[in-house]
């Protein structure tokens, strides 16, 4: 018997034209919890799917409990008992929670479904991982969360003894998160192994014992995560130094750009009031559905406050739709790019000029040569990684899109800029350059509102830290006495009131 | 001002023969050619002369193509334009009838279809988490409803003043209609706006992604009460060329055009993407 329950060696995988993997190696030992790190497209999610059978490789030998085997599709990575869960379920979402975990595999008597026995085995499963839910539930009815756990369910069910879970915790809220991993935890007791995949430092240091990072196709190391420190670890995944991760540069802060007075939406957030000023960068904080996107939504004419007055350089604003914000110099980068940031089946070029390409028209007509000389500009001053203008939105990396965002809305005339999660789902590669164009718009003068759920994030960038919870400002903290604490005590307050009062 | 990789994108775009010749656009006229000579192939009738004598009816039914071709690439649909031509049609002949100047019949005409257009755009700019797919089914019955109660069930009414009617029917040499003319110019000007202006743009844009498009500020509630208003107009239009051919207008005017003409030649026309129903705005 081996030490491992699953090797690779040296396995390399050609796309046409690129080198997907080169030469990558991976142990994964028994009842252990793996990292697997590394920029967008290093290879990560493609070494995934070679495990799982979906994709061959041309070169290099798997072994699972040291006997080597070969997958010719992922029916036998299945039978071998491995399964994959990704960030995103892939689901069915007008099928029951039984129905989910069983598709494919369902327990059958002379060909007639045992809905019963299915859906109390469902039950056995849902309640190894303290699940709130029944199997009974329509899937499309749960939060993402709860969807990720039928997804680990349906894994176990089909007996697997090597999970692999994909970025589970982009979509999930802290809280959520801290549940993942409980369930991952209890299912290392189990002696299941576990590969996972993040970019956040945070689910490594609480799950892994060991990390493996691969950068540019390669595999570069395996190290224990007890034995390395950040720094080293970054170096690792990005291949360069990353001296300042937070480029905070100091600002002299000018006069207040943007007052928010007493503003309220019925349902969503109440009376706020906070305010920015020119060069600095207020970090607006709290928990998931605390209010901050809602709050912003109505300071640039997305949805309507009911009551509440906005101010711009001391006079009052009626943003009644979003170009009137946008006429304004009131600029929001969306926090999700897919849905409300990007057209991602449009070029990069035509994405940049969206905004703007009233501003080049002539008579109505558009200026097509302008916009590409104008959206090139752009694109190349925020080091967008792309080939041509033309690409497709959709052909980018989380970070790389980011960036498209961002040189969309530089195109337009700024003077208060929201960032809302605007490193979500980006490599730390990436999210150092976009930490570094905010820093930059700070210099500039611009006021910067930066939302975000991630506290060092906010800690390193913030000049002032402005605290949401259950749709109400709870604090304001200055750049000195902000600490992880403090902000987190302030974002649960309300709800931990609730609580004591019940 | 390339940013500090120093890292270039390319801006120019290809243009190649090859390219321009495989797109699908010329696969059309390739299309066209191949039907024509296949249609000589396997009918004597199949003759120019013929082919023009027919023209004016679906000349006049290719007016409602261009604004349906601007409503599917924003991922709309109006169903209701059959009965629009029915009913503006029914209400032009009965005020011709009065013996009114012919130039008020036409603003008739344009005036009920825009009405209509406009009624369905109210609506669904108003309440937008409605699906345009059945608010013009409804309004579909509406407006053909009107014009049956006004000609009773089944009923017609046929022209008897003739003269304006017959003048926009007429031929250049005797052969080639007005119509084809009047219509060559409205689907240039509507190819031109939609390839060429913002207008256009935000036309795929708010097909492709209409949240992103609101976002940036493109204005979707206004241009889609635009179009559907347009959309009436142009219904109008088709009433007005189609009651010179039939010299009259009955409840079933029309009634061909629900989805079978307006919508699939559109579709041939101008989108590249299935036609979907939307998230509604967050209004």
């Amino acid at each position: 018997m081996s030490e491992y329950i699953l090797e690779l060696k040296g396995i390399t995988k050609i796309f046409p034209g690129v080198k997907a993997l080169n030469n990558v190696s991976f142990q994964l030992k028994k009842g252990e919890v793996h990292a697997l790190m590394g920029e967008n497209g290093a290879g990560k999610s493609t070494f995934i799917k070679v495990i799982t059978g979906v994709h061959k490789a041309e070169e290099g030998e798997m072994f699972l409990n040291g006997e080597k085997v070969d997958f010719k599709g992922p029916k036998d990575a299945q039978a071998a008992g491995i399964a994959a869960v990704y960030q995103h379920p892939t689901s069915y979402p007008d099928l029951s929670v039984a129905e989910n975990i069983f598709m494919g595999h369902e327990i059958k008597k002379n060909g007639i479904m045992q809905w019963k026995q299915m859906n109390e085995e469902a039950d056995k499963l849902l309640a190894q991982l303290d699940a709130d839910f029944k199997s009974t539930a329509e899937m499309g009815t749960l939060s993402v969360a709860q969807q990720q756990m039928v997804e680990i369910a349906k894994a176990l069910s089909t007996n697997a003894r090597i999970i692999i879970l994909d970025e589970p915790t982009a979509a999930l809220t802290n809280n959520e998160s801290e549940k993942l991993y409980r369930i991952v935890d209890k299912l290392r007791e189990e002696e299941v192994s576990i590969i996972f995949i993040s970019h956040r430092f945070e689910d490594m240091y609480r799950l892994a014992t060991r990390v493996t990072v691969f950068r540019d196709s390669q595999y570069i190391g395996t190290y224990d995560v007890d034995g390395i420190t950040n720094a080293d670890l970054i170096k690792a995944m990005v291949g360069r130094e990353i001296k300042d991760l937070f480029p905070k540069p100091e600002v002299q802060i000018g006069a207040e750009l943007l007052k928010i007075e007493g503003l309220s939406r019925t349902g969503f957030y109440k009376d706020v009031t906070f305010s920015v000023h020119a060069g600095e960068i207020v970090g607006l904080t709290g928990l998931v559905g605390a209010g901050r996107t809602e709050v912003v939504e109505s300071v640039c004419g997305i949805t309507r406050a009911n009551a509440g007055k906005v101010l711009l350089e001391g006079k009052e604003i009626h943003v009644k739709k979003p170009a009137d914000a946008m006429n304004l110099g009131i600029i929001l980068l969306p926090e999700d790019r897919q849905r409300t940031g990007l057209i991602l089946s449009w070029g990069l070029g035509r994405n940049v000029t969206l905004p703007t390409m009233g501003k080049y028209a002539r008579m109505g007509f558009t200026d097509d040569k302008k916009e590409r000389e104008v959206s090139k500009d752009l694109l190349e001053s925020v080091d967008t990684k792309a080939v041509t203008i033309f690409d497709p939105a959709s052909s980018l990396s989380g970070g790389n899109q980011q960036k498209v965002v961002v040189a969309k809305a530089l195109g337009q005339k700024m003077k208060v800029v929201i960032m809302d999660e605007p490193t979500k789902g980006v490599d730390v590669g990436a999210k150092a350059e976009i930490y570094q164009i905010m820093g930059d718009l700070a210099k500039q003068g611009y006021g910067i509102i930066l939302i975000s759920s991630e506290m060092p994030e906010i800690l390193g960038m913030s000049d002032r830290v402005v605290v949401m919870c259950n749709g109400k400002v709870t604090g304001e903290l200055k750049r000195g006495e902000a600490t992880q604490e403090k902000i987190l005590e302030l974002a649960m307050e309300k709800s931990k009131r609730e609580e004591e009062g019940r | 001002m390339a940013g500090k990789s120093g890292r270039t994108i390319a801006h120019v775009p290809e243009k190649s023969v090859k390219k321009t010749l495989l797109c699908w656009e010329s696969m059309l006229v390739v299309l066209f050619i191949f039907i024509n000579i296949f249609g000589q192939g396997i009918s004597p009738n199949y003759q120019a002369s013929n082919v023009l004598r027919e023209m004016p009816r679906y000349l006049a039914e290719m007016f409602l193509m261009l604004p349906m071709a601007y409503l599917l690439v924003m991922g709309e649909i109006d169903i209701s334009v059959g009965a629009t031509v029915c009913l503006s049609a029914t209400v032009a002949c009965m005020v011709c009838n009065t013996g009114v100047p012919f130039i008020v019949v036409v603003f008739t005409a344009l005036a009920v279809g825009t009405a209509c257009g406009l009624l369905n755009g109210i609506i669904l700019t108003k309440f937008t988490e409605l699906p345009p797919m059945i608010v013009t089914l409804g309004t579909q019955i509406v407006f053909r409803g009107i014009a049956e109660i006004t000609l009773g069930s089944g009923g017609s009414v046929s022209l008897q003043h003739t003269e304006g009617f017959r003048a926009i029917s007429g031929r250049v040499g005797g052969l080639v209609p007005y119509v084809f003319f009047v219509l060559v110019i409205f689907a240039v000007i509507f190819t031109v706006v939609l390839a060429k202006t913002t207008f256009g743009r935000s036309m795929y844009a708010i097909g492709t992604n209409r949240q992103a498009a609101y976002y940036s500020g493109v204005p979707v509630q206004k241009y889609r009460l635009i179009v559907y208003t347009v959309m009436g107009t142009m219904a109008g239009l088709c009433a007005l060329f189609l009651t010179a051919y039939l010299y009259g207008a009955n409840t079933t005017t029309g009634k061909p055009l629900v989805i079978k003409k307006g919508v699939f030649t559109a579709e041939e026309k101008g989108s590249r993407r299935p036609m979907s129903f939307h998230e509604p705005l967050p209004l």
